[in-house]
């Protein structure tokens, strides 16, 4: 298992689209994925859990991957993460 | 349960499309209830969870199917985040938990579980979410939906008569198909789309039967009397016995062939059109008497159990539907949006004030020349046959760019070397008040329009057709309506344009009497409105028609025009 911490970067926070991408990428990796947040731990495959962390701009997310593929999902989901998923800024 | 019911039990409805039936009772639950816990026994659990996964992977394909070519970025977007809440790994374990160690039904199991989630994202705070929990509740309603349909999923023998508390077209032609002879909704009134598909197809049906599906037994026969709006439960053998008397008296007068004039008294003549959406109306069209079909709707083609959407396949209905009858035949363009498709998955706080009819059609264009392609191909092969009308109109920009994609794709017919009808008709649906007002510079536009007097009812008078609370205020002849049809009668006439009237008004007695005092000579109805029609246009002389509109516009309410009317005929 590994853990690694990040801070969302998306100026309108984990929104509808971002969560909805963060979601499908991890649902790609055969690990399972995990977010704690201020207290709460939700599955990252989940996109209700994903919703309900209501991450904002510079929330701090602690991600727990579990598996086979763990490093490869974690390095994905970094890069996806630092990149905005993918949204030109809001 | 029904230790009681003995007693033959009357409930009373709206007679939505006239007839008799007497048949065995199916219940049709479409809609989610209020859920209550039921308890399983733990040897039913295994059956409860497999339920949840067929009604995932259901719901996951209706989704697919249901977007049809719809596929803009911001839709595509849409059904995906759709298609991720529907896969959720978390549902799925809380669902099977509550099944497992809580036994308890699935349809409850998804209804704890939405709402739970639906809490949590509400105690989030954010407002971003916050807006999603409407299509979070809209999921698990369709869910409950399907899981509960699943049980019900009969295939229903001849002769039975479907009691349900709201049902789609599309489900009901099906059902039709496999021999259900009549049709008894909860909710609704007579002008809901199911109603009015049920009298195309000669079914009888009553509509605000309350209680029906909680009433009635299945597999018991029961008798729909949809003349008189009611319908008897647990008849007594007397009962029967004169019903079946009745029908078959009815049936005999049926064949009795209608006068096929056309003409009034003093020899003007008119024409008489059908209004169809399937090739199971065509029947009933020809039987009617009608001249041709007035109007198609194709906006069956895209959703519901039978999708058929690619270019070939529209090919294939157009043709069923031109070959099947002898007159013109106006097809109009699809028409999504407002109440036609209930389950689309933008969410608009004002649905027939949004994105709906021409206003779709031109962002979707592949679905618009996907369309337009099979409508022209089959007007090449029938020539002078096919007409096209687009719907909900409201500026003339909008009218100019269709016109265009017409010509383009006409070009392409031609230099690949199939035949076209170079002058295929172009019309236009007068439906929002904004082209009645400036008929003369629509009319200008185009070759022929048709009123739509249900959606320019509810435009002028403000009025959801759909809602049962305001449904007395939908008031198709209400003056102000018909003098927005006169004004639009005036323009077509000064720009020398065809004008026609395609919606329920064209099939109400009073109505007609007015449309026909204006000058309009061509009505598309419900085939089964057509003898009547006939009958009541043939009574009278021109002028006596004329005379009754002139009044009728100057009058200030329905109710004086109503009166108005009974003492003119």
């Amino acid at each position: 298992m590994i853990k690694k911490k990040v801070t969302i970067k998306n100026s309108a926070g984990l929104h509808a689209r971002p969560s909805a991408q963060l979601v499908k990428l991890a649902s790609k990796f055969k690990s399972d994925f995990y977010i704690h947040s201020y207290g709460y731990r939700v599955n990252g495959k989940s996109i209700l859990g994903v919703m309900t962390l209501a991450a904002e701009y510079g929330a701090e997310l602690e991600l727990e991957l579990d598996g086979a593929d763990e490093e490869e999902a974690l390095e994905a989901i970094i890069e996806a993460v630092e990149n905005k998923f993918g949204m030109k800024d809001e | 349960m029904s230790t009681a019911k003995t007693q033959e039990y009357t409930i009373q409805g709206k007679p939505a499309a006239s007839g008799i039936a007497i048949g065995k009772a199916v219940i049709i639950n479409s809609e989610s209830k209020t859920i209550t816990p039921t308890s399983i026994k733990k040897k039913e659990a295994a059956d409860h969870k497999e339920r949840f996964l067929e009604s995932k992977k259901n719901l996951t394909a209706k989704l697919e199917e249901m977007s049809g070519e719809l596929k803009d970025t911001t839709t595509a977007e849409i059904i995906d985040t759709q298609q991720q809440i529907i896969q959720d790994p978390e549902i799925e374990k809380s669902v099977f938990d509550i099944i497992d160690n809580k036994l308890l039904s699935v349809d409850f199991a998804i209804y704890q579980t939405y709402c739970t989630f639906i809490e949590r994202l509400k105690e989030s705070g954010s407002e971003l979410f916050r807006q999603r929990i409407i299509d979070l509740e809209d999921i698990r309603d369709q869910f409950i939906a399907e899981v509960c349909d699943q049980k019900n999923l009969k295939s229903i023998k001849k002769g039975s008569i479907i009691i349900t508390r709201e049902i789609s077209p599309t489900d009901l032609v099906s059902y039709y198909e496999d021999g259900a002879t009549g049709l008894i909704m909860e909710k609704g009134g007579t002008t809901a789309h199911a109603a009015i598909i049920a009298k195309s197809l000669g079914m009888p049906c009553i509509v605000n039967a309350k209680r029906a599906t909680k009433e009635a037994v299945k597999n018991e026969t029961i008798i729909l009397n949809a003349d008189e709006g009611m319908v008897i439960l647990r008849p007594s053998d007397k009962t029967v016995k004169s019903y079946k008397a009745k029908l078959k008296a009815q049936k005999k007068a049926s064949k009795l062939t209608c006068s096929n004039d056309f003409e009034t008294t003093d020899g003007v003549s008119f024409k008489l059109m059908a209004n169809i959406e399937f090739e199971a109306e065509l029947d009933n069209a020809a039987k009617s008497g009608s001249q041709g079909v007035g109007l198609l709707r194709t906006e069956g083609l895209l959703f519901g159990k039978r999708v058929r959407n690619s270019p070939a396949e529209q090919q294939e209905f157009y043709e069923q539907i031109v070959a099947g009858t002898e007159g013109p035949v106006t097809i109009r363009l699809f028409d999504i949006g407002g109440d036609k498709n209930a389950r689309r998955p933008h969410k608009e706080a004002n649905p027939f004030l949004g994105w709906r009819g021409i206003r779709l059609l031109l962002d979707e264009k592949k679905l618009l020349r996907n369309q337009l392609q099979a409508i022209l191909t089959v007007a090449g092969k029938y020539p002078g046959r096919v007409k096209v009308l687009v719907p909900m109109i409201s500026v003339i920009d909008e009218v100019r760019q269709i016109r265009n994609e017409i010509e383009k794709i006409q070009k392409d017919l031609l230099s690949s070397g199939m035949d076209i009808d170079e002058k295929v008709p172009l019309g236009l649906m007068v439906e929002v008040p904004s082209v009645a007002l400036s008929a003369y510079q629509f009319a200008k536009e185009v070759d022929f329009m048709s009123i739509g007097s249900n959606d320019l009812t509810q435009y002028t008078l403000a009025v959801d057709r759909g809602n049962e609370r305001i449904h007395t205020l939908f008031q198709h002849y209400h003056p102000s309506v018909l003098k927005l049809i006169k004004m639009t009668v005036d323009g077509a006439r000064k720009a020398d344009v065809e004008i026609s009237v395609c919606g329920e008004l064209a099939g109400d007695e009073i109505g007609v009497a007015c449309l026909f005092g204006f000058g309009i000579k061509e009505l598309s109805m419900v085939p089964s409105s057509v003898p009547t029609i006939n009958k009541l246009l043939c009574s009278k002389s021109s002028e006596e028609f004329t005379e009754l509109a002139n009044q009728a516009i100057e009058l200030s309410s329905s109710e004086e025009l109503e009166q108005l009317y009974g003492e003119w005929k």
